[in-house]
């Protein structure tokens, strides 16, 4: 009932007038920010410092 | 010189010269050429009749800018289901077989689509790759399954026409092998068998015909939402 319209009749405000699973803007604005989170999470794996862990010295 | 059962897929070549390029234009020497007279023949009238059918078919469902891929759909339609058919053939050889062929035609065909659909309605494409109505939680893991399925399209159309036919093949190469086998050893079970053999060429004649619509309807589909 509340969902099942092209969203076109309602003003949308704030979160819901851009993320919104119910018009074509609010869905390609969801699929920007997973795939912007996506390149976030890889370029962050891939730039992180790698922790150097210490020689063993011999005894 | 003995043959395996795969030596029916091996790309044809003659004194080292590869003969892939003459196997595949062949079946548009079997195709009646149009001339200017005004009532035709009637192979030409049954050949024009049929591709008015599959134009047809395919262009309904599609707008005006999608008229424009009419003669690739169409032409591509006609060289797979030339290329199945001849196939079936004792001794021929299918290009269709072929995954390098195969890929060759699925993957600039679908890249072609999405590319058009990038370029001239890309809120509309981007926005395909989520369904309407989904709860919140579960939107990011079916964008990623909606991106996964998209980039899965190329490979699975080559390969469902690669396998069906190379299935095929393989299954009528075994059970004729086995009827001829069985032929002096067991006459009835190779008769059996003969019935068989006969039952599955009727299924890859219609499996011939079939994997090339499939192959055209989907991406006329992909096409569908992209233009």
């Amino acid at each position: 009932m509340a969902g099942h319209d092209s969203g076109s009749q309602h003003q949308f405000t704030g979160f819901q007038k851009y993320f919104n699973s119910y018009t074509i803007t609010g869905r390609r604005n969801y699929v920007i920010a997973t795939y912007t989170g996506v390149a976030m999470l890889i370029l962050y794996f891939k730039l992180r410092p790698k922790k150097k862990t210490p020689a063993v010295a011999d005894k | 010189m003995n043959l395996s059962f795969f030596d029916q897929f091996t790309s044809p070549c003659l004194l080292g010269i590869p003969l892939i390029l003459i196997s595949m234009l062949f079946p548009a020497l079997l195709l009646p050429s149009p001339n200017n007279r005004w009532i035709t023949n009637r192979l030409s009238t049954l050949q024009l009749w049929l591709f008015h059918l599959i134009t047809k078919q395919l262009m309904i469902p599609l707008n005006k800018n999608g008229h424009k891929w009419a003669l690739l759909l169409t032409s591509l339609m006609t060289l797979l289901l030339t290329i199945n058919l001849l196939g079936l053939l004792p001794y021929t050889f299918t290009p269709t077989t072929q995954l390098s062929m195969n890929m060759a035609l699925a993957f600039p065909l679908w890249l072609a689509t999405l590319l058009t659909g990038l370029r001239n309605q890309p809120s509309i494409a981007l926005g395909h790759l989520l369904p309407e109505g989904t709860p919140t939680p579960l939107i990011p893991a079916l964008i990623m399954i909606e991106t996964t399925s998209l980039l899965i399209r190329p490979l699975a159309l080559g390969v469902r026409l690669t396998a069906n036919l190379t299935a095929g093949h393989l299954l009528i190469q075994l059970i004729s092998t086995a009827t001829t086998a069985l032929l002096p050893i067991m006459p009835t079970i190779s008769l059996l068998t003969a019935l068989i053999l006969f039952l599955l060429t009727i299924l890859e004649v219609a499996v011939a015909m079939i994997q090339a619509y499939v192959f055209v309807l989907l991406l006329s589909l992909y096409l569908q939402e992209n233009i």
